[in-house]
This record gives structure tokens, sequence and C-alpha cells, in this order.
């Protein structure tokens, strides 16, 4: 347990250091403009690393989810703008495929026994292929000029102020009815449970951060409606790692798979499906990548995978599988998602962005077998 | 002549446990010296002691080599005094050529290159030297198991040693492989190369021996010369001990049929069939006690029956009359059969999570978790077996061995099984723990559970079994009734009944 303050307090720090660098160089950073594109970039990055998070606590990976979000936003992005679909149905369509692909990767990885590492590395280079002649290798965008759709509104709608204000009262409510009702069957149960205090001041922080956000958001022009997906995708992830016996079984495959086989559970099903889920959240992920471009072009999704796994690999999820939790993910996401955004407006050239994101996933890793070991 | 090899009045101990006391072993030169004893009696901890893996230091007694004293700081020194080990599991690397193998770790080499045809004209002089008929070209991996064996010894003899150790060296061999190593022990005796053999298989033994030496529970029991000793006076030796009041069953009259195979056969992955035939059937109320030696097919047996291990080529499995299919885990322990695995680590424990996480994994329903339901029925499993941790979060991976295997115990019984399978629960666990397991097998057969039992001690099976199997290579090699001999099961299981 202190182990896990520890390093919370080690991210918390990093992020600071790094926020505050960048906070120090380029006066743009605090800008609430600057803060609600981050915000959109930290969902796009966060909700990859949330599905990720899924694959990597079986002990497995996904090296084809960059690759497939820019596919599976491009197979709708063609539907829209050439097939003229109606945009829901686009999307729609879209998702299904992704889901059907990753589920295919996933029996591949399980039922023939090939590492899940050269499964979807195979994948990236597919995906990317398929994705350039899909898109015929030039821009489409998502919605025919100069008009809106389901598709491009992914990342163009905000919240009104008040809704903004509103969700997050509902959110801090539900959380702290949850922290206090968890911590008092705790106690109820004899385990060591934080003091009411701390739980308040928890409680209270985090609530002053969410009313800070929405308050900073509505200053541009209010919450964007991928923080809100970014809030549901966590909360699903989240709800599914730590109350359902499908989360239990994650940790478990992750942990020790043989004797999750000889304690009955279904490893195979539930590896399969794991990748199902992270191909719904590569679609996700997809459309609102390509969105925020405005368009698929070629390079949407290039490198994304290696973002979340270093997200998940900072905020504390073991490549070996068997633990991390959602919220160190987010952690995670928030650090890649500040540097990638402050080295964009310090105009560091693509050289050095390669490098320092080079660096910080061999970094995390190393963290990571430093611990283990 | 000075003994080529002698282990001077050896005492080794390990946190706990005393492993060898006072063992006294001489080797002449050209002599084939067999080591006998049971699963458990010092066999290994002595060859590990002979090669150098528990260095000089670790124990008290000594060493000698020619009359002088040896110290083995690893298992180099020890390949250098000539002693060359050949273990029960194969260290070749398939893909090589035999005379890479032969040669692996010492290459002859030409201008920082490795000398192919140099390697070659060696292996094919160790070859003609022992008169192989092995292909030193081939392909280690296309080799049958016998002649792979054989390459094995070539390795060690390339290396010029004097003493080979073989430990159980014929358990994957084919019959006539066995005849065919024999004979080669038989000429390397003619040559001046003494032999250490162990073997459970009781036959080897005295085909091939000058003296058998039999160690029980850490001690010698005395050295024998082969040709003066019987086979039943060796495992009079063996067994030696008697029984002591130390096992609590509670009998009762069994019911219902539970569990029941029929011509079981069942084969590996790779195609080797380690299970044979096996008929038994096990009651409500009844422990069924399995015995054999090490490799017989016991654990192969409990993780085919629980659906995670083998094919199954023939024979059928019933579970409250109703067929019970292979492969299928989840569904097994749906229908009420659930498994306590022997090696905790590889096949019971989640090391890093807590008590509480181990104990409902098997057991957890639904769509969402009951938090509530699960957290008091986790801790009345684990007051039940009397779980001694800090808390349900307190990870299993630092509670004692005792303390893991019951939390293991206590995930299986949390599915409420009527047929509960327990491979060797109490080994490593000690006399305090040892009691408890017993008191839940009498607390499960109360319950009107099956049992099946599998246990390398013949003390324990007989003491806590209302019926025994003993298994021999995967067959049954004979049932028993509670008051069987020791000496009988252990005939049984080395096929000699």
């Amino acid at each position: 347990m202190t182990r896990a303050l520890g390093r919370e307090a080690v991210i918390g720090l990093a992020l600071a250091a790094v926020a505050g660098f960048f906070a120090f160089q380029s006066p743009e950073f605090l800008g609430a403009r600057n803060l609600s594109m981050l915000a959109i970039e930290l969902s796009v990055t966060a909700v990859l690393a949330l599905g990720m998070f899924l694959i990597i606590l079986t002990g497995q990976i996904d090296l084809s989810a960059g690759s497939g979000v820019g596919l599976i936003g491009g197979i709708a992005s063609v539907l829209v703008f050439h097939q003229h679909w109606p945009a829901p149905a686009a999307l729609a369509a879209a998702f299904a495929a992704a889901v059907l692909i990753w589920l295919v990767m996933g029996a591949l990885v399980v039922r023939e026994r090939m590492p899940s590492f050269i499964v979807t590395l195979g994948g990236l280079l597919i995906f990317k292929g398929v994705f350039w002649l899909v898109i015929r290798s030039a821009t489409v965008p998502v919605a025919p000029g100069g008009t809106q759709n389901v598709y491009s509104r992914l990342t163009t709608y905000y919240l009104p102020p008040w809704l903004g204000l509103a969700a997050a009262a509902a959110g801090a409510i539900a959380w702290a009815w949850a922290r206090f009702s968890a911590e008092s069957r705790r106690r109820e149960h004899g385990f060591e449970a934080e003091s009411r205090e701390l739980t308040f001041l928890k409680v209270f922080l985090v609530s002053q951060a969410a009313f800070l956000f929405v308050l900073i958001m509505n200053r541009f022009r209010g919450v964007p409606l991928p923080a809100v997906t970014l809030a549901a995708v966590t909360f699903g992830v989240s709800m599914l790692t730590k109350r359902t016996p499908f989360g239990r079984y994650l940790y478990a495959i992750g942990g020790n798979t043989e004797a999750a086989v000889v304690s009955g559970i279904p490893v195979e099903r539930v590896v399969i499906a794991a990748y199902g889920l992270m191909g719904a959240i590569v679609a996700i992920t997809g459309f609102m990548q390509t969105a925020y471009g405005g368009a698929s072009t070629t390079t949407v999704g290039e490198l994304m995978e290696l973002d979340a796994v270093a997200a998940c690999v900072i905020g504390g999820t073991s490549l070996r599988g068997g633990r991390g939790t959602a919220a160190g993910v987010l952690m995670g996401a928030l650090i890649m998602a500040v540097l990638l955004n402050g080295m964009t407006l310090l105009a560091v050239s693509p050289e050095f962005k390669l490098i320092a994101r080079g660096v910080v996933l061999t970094l995390s890793v190393w963290l990571d077998s430093s611990r283990s070991a | 002549m000075a003994p080529v090899l002698r282990a001077k009045r050896i005492t080794k101990r390990f946190p706990g446990v005393v492993a060898l006391s006072d063992v006294s072993f001489d080797l002449e030169p050209g002599e084939i010296h067999s080591i006998c004893g049971e699963n458990g009696a010092g066999k290994s901890t002595l060859i590990k002691l002979l090669s150098g893996i528990h260095p000089h230091g670790g124990y008290e007694g000594a060493l000698e080599v020619d009359g002088r004293e040896a110290r083995f700081a690893s298992t180099a020194d020890a390949e250098a005094a000539g002693i060359a080990v050949i273990y029960q599991e194969l260290a070749l690397v398939p893909e090589m050529t035999s005379a890479e193998n032969i040669f692996l770790g010492a290459e002859p080499v030409r201008g920082g290159l490795i000398d192919h045809d140099a390697m070659l004209k060696g292996a094919r002089e160790l070859l003609d030297r022992f008169g192989l008929k092995l292909d030193p070209n081939v392909r280690t991996g296309d080799l049958g198991v016998g002649q792979q064996q054989l390459l094995e010894i070539l390795k060690a003899l390339r290396k010029e040693s004097r003493v080979l150790i073989l430990d159980e060296p014929t358990a994957a061999l084919a019959e006539h492989e066995v005849g065919l190593l024999l004979d080669i022990l038989r000429d390397l005796k003619r040559r001046g190369i003494a032999c250490v053999y162990i073997s459970h298989k009781l036959d080897e033994v005295f085909a091939i021996s000058d003296r058998i030496t039999v160690l029980r529970d850490g001690s010698t029991v005395g050295t024998w010369d082969a040709k003066a000793a019987s086979k039943a006076e060796v495992i009079r030796h063996m067994v030696g001990r008697e029984i002591k009041d130390f096992f609590p069953r509670r009998a009762k009259t069994p019911g219902e049929p539970r569990l029941r195979t029929e011509g079981l056969t069942v084969a590996a992955p790779d195609g080797r069939v380690l299970v044979r035939d096996v008929g038994f059937e096990v009651r409500a109320g009844e422990v069924l006690g399995i015995g054999g030696l090490l490799g017989a097919g016991r654990s192969e047996l409990l993780l085919h029956l629980a659906g995670v291990w083998g094919e199954r080529t023939k024979g059928r499995v019933l579970l409250d009359g109703k067929p019970l299919e292979a492969g299928r885990p989840w569904e097994t322990i749906g229908r009420g059969l659930v498994l306590v695995t022997e090696d905790r680590r590889r096949w019971g424990l989640f090391a890093e999570q807590g008590v509480g996480f181990n104990l409902s994994l098997s057991s957890l329903k639904g769509l969402l978790i009951d938090e509530d339901a699960e957290l008091s029925a986790n801790r009345e499993m684990s007051a039940a077996l009397k779980v001694k941790a800090a808390s349900l979060e307190t990870p299993v991976g630092g509670l004692s061995g005792g303390n893991q295997q019951k939390v293991v115990i206590g995930r299986a019984l949390g599915t409420d099984p009527k047929v509960v399978l327990l491979d060797e629960p109490t080994r490593g666990i000690d006399v305090g723990a040892k009691l408890e397991v017993y008191e839940i097998v009498n607390r499960l057969t109360d319950a009107g559970k099956a049992v099946v039992l599998v246990s390398s001690e013949l003390p324990e099976l007989l003491g806590m079994s209302d019926r025994i199997v003993m298994l021999h290579e995967g067959a049954v090699g004979g049932t028993f009734d509670r008051g069987a001999a020791q000496e009988a099961l252990l005939a049984a299981a080395m096929g000699a009944a």
C-alpha cells in the first residue's frame, strides 16, 4: 500500500515537473485554448491506453492498435465521404469490423498459440497497408466540405457550460458516495480502512480538480465531448477490472496462466474477449483521432500503440501481466499527452519528438522490469 | 587403492530440514554402485553434493577424490575432477547435430571460427571408441530418447570423466534401449570408469550393480554386495519405519459412487502414453489413495481428470454416472470435481494477489461481483481452514507453505465440490499444517464428499486412505486395503508385485 502511494507520488511529481517545464517555456501551455486541446489529446491517448491495459493485464500485447486507429477511422471516412453513407451507419460498420478483426487476432493468439507480439506486429503492417489502400493514400475528410455530422462532432462538440458543471457535480457526488460506502464497508469487515478525514480530503481534492477542469474548459468552449467519452471508458474499464469476474480473470491469467486454467477459468475465451474489447476501443479511438484531424491521412494513428504501452507501464501496469489499475493508466496517459502536447507547442522537431518518445517508452519499461526483478 | 570418490559423514541442512544426516558413501575405481531410496530419502541432495551444485562449505563432513579432500566450489570444479552427472532430463539442444552437442561449450576453434572438421573427427573417434552406431551429423531432435541418452553419456566422456553419476537414466527409455544403456555401462566399467547409478527400477539395479547403498530419511541404512542381497531385503530397508499413530483418519461407510474411470488411457502432448488403462471408483465419504514412484503418472492422471492436461486416447470417466469430457476444466469444476495441484507455485497460486483473491477465484458468479458476499465467504473459509495471514489482502506469495496450501485447498472447496482431488497436499509443509490438512480430509468425507489423495509418502497413504491404488509406469500395479503392508505397496509401485 505504501509502495503504491510512493508510486503515485512519483508519477505526480514527474507530471508536475513536465507540466512546469512546459508552462515555463511556453506561456500558451496553460492557456484555456491549449488546455482544451490537451483534454482532447489526453482523451484519445488515454482511451487507447485503457484498452491496451486490458490486453497487457493478461500478459499479452497489441502492437497493431496504432495502425488499427488509422484503418478503422479510414473505413468510416471513406464510407461517409466516398460512399455517402449516413455517419452513424458508417461508424457502426467500422466499429463492428474492428471488433471482428480483434476477435480474430485474439483467436490466433490463444487457439493457434502464436505469440501476440508477432500476431499484432503482422497486424500493424497489414492494417497500415489496407488503410492506405482504403483511403487510396489520399486525404479523406470525415464530413463532406463545410458540413457537420456525428463523426466530425465527436471532437468538435462541447458541452454547454451549465451541463459541464452539472455533470461534474453529479460525478463528484456519485464518487464521494462510492468512496465513503466502500471505506465503511472495509471497516465493517475489519480491514484496514483510511480515516474518514483522509477519505474526505481525497474526495474534496478530486471534486475540486473536476470543477476546476470544467471551469477552465468553460472559459474556452466548454467540456469537449472526448473528455466525456474518456470518463465513460474509464468508468467502464474500472468497473470491469475491479468488480466483475471477467476482470478478476484478466488479473489471474496474467498472474499465473496455468493456475488460472486449473481454477476453472475459460482462459482462451477470456483472452479472446479482451481482444474484442480492444477492437471496440481501437474503433472509438480511431473515430476520435480521425475527427480531431478532420480527415483520414496516411499518418493517422502512427506510433499510438507505443504511447499506449508507455502510458500503461508508467501507470504501474506490469508487462508480465497480472498487475495494474485503470487509475494508474490514466495518470500514465496524462504524462504522455502533456509531453506530446508540450513538444508540439515548443515546435520540437519531429526527429527529437521521436527520440523523446523512445526514451520515455524505454525508461518506463526499465522501471517496470527493475520493479519486478 | 583409494576410492575414486568418497563422501565421509556428510550432513546437509536446509532451513528447517536435515536433508542428509551423517551419510557415508564410497565408489571404487571401475565399480557400479547403486543408491536406492524412497522419494525424499536424500538421493538428489547427495548427487548435488557430489557434483558441486551444493558447494563446499554448505555441509558438514568431507568429499574425497582419490583419497584427497576435494572442495568443489561449483560444478566446474567437479567436472575438472572427472565427475560428470547425467540427469533424468536431457540437456541437449535438439536443433544441433550430435557432434555439435557433444562439443557444446568446448568447440574446437581455428582462427576464431568453429573447426567443424575437427569436431566431426573428434565425435567419430568417441563413437568408435565405444562402438556406437550414431551419425554425428544427424539433428539431435531426430534421435530417439535412448540415443539422446547415449549422446549425453558421450558428452560426459568427451570431458575425460572418470566418474559418471546417472540419475534415473532409464526413466524415459524403452526396453531395448535400457539393455543397450546397461551394456555400455558394463563396457565403461571394463575401461575403469566408475558409475553411481540411481534408479527406482530394482531389476536394473540388481542387473548392473556391484554394490547397493540404501538411504532412508536422509541417513545411510547400509551398503550391501549386490550378489548377496535380495530385492525384498532392499525394499524392506528402503521402507524401514513403522507407521506411527499420526494419521487421524475417521473412516465411515461409503455412500454412492461418485467418480469412476474405465480403461482410462492418456497421452502427453508429445504422444507419450503416461496413463494406461486405469480403472477405479471412489464413493461418497471415501478416500482413495493413489501411490507410485516419481513418473508413475499420478499427477498426470489427476490433471487429466480435472480437464487441464493430456489427450484421452481410450477409456472414459464418469462423474455421478454421467460421462465427463476431457479438456473443459470450467465445466468439470461446475459439475463438482475440483483439483488441488501438487506444484502450488506453478499450478495453484497467484502469488502477487491477496488471500481473498486466491480464495474466491473459482467461485465468482454473475455479472458483477457481490463484494459483501465474497468477503464473508472468504472470511468463513479462511477461518475454517485456519489460514494464518495478516488480512485477506496479504499477498499469498509471502505466506508459509502450509498456509499457501490451505489457500489453494480453500479455493477448491469454495466451489462446493462433490469430488476433491488432492495431489501431494502435505508436500513441503510442516507437521502441524500436515495434521490440519488431514483434518480437512476428514471433514470432507464427513460431509459426504469423495476424496482422491495422491501421496509419495507410503505411511501417509496407508494412514489416510480407505483404499489404495498403486500406479506403476502409468498402469495400476495393485489395489490394496487400508491394512496393507508398505512392502507390498512398494513392490506394486516397482512393478514387482
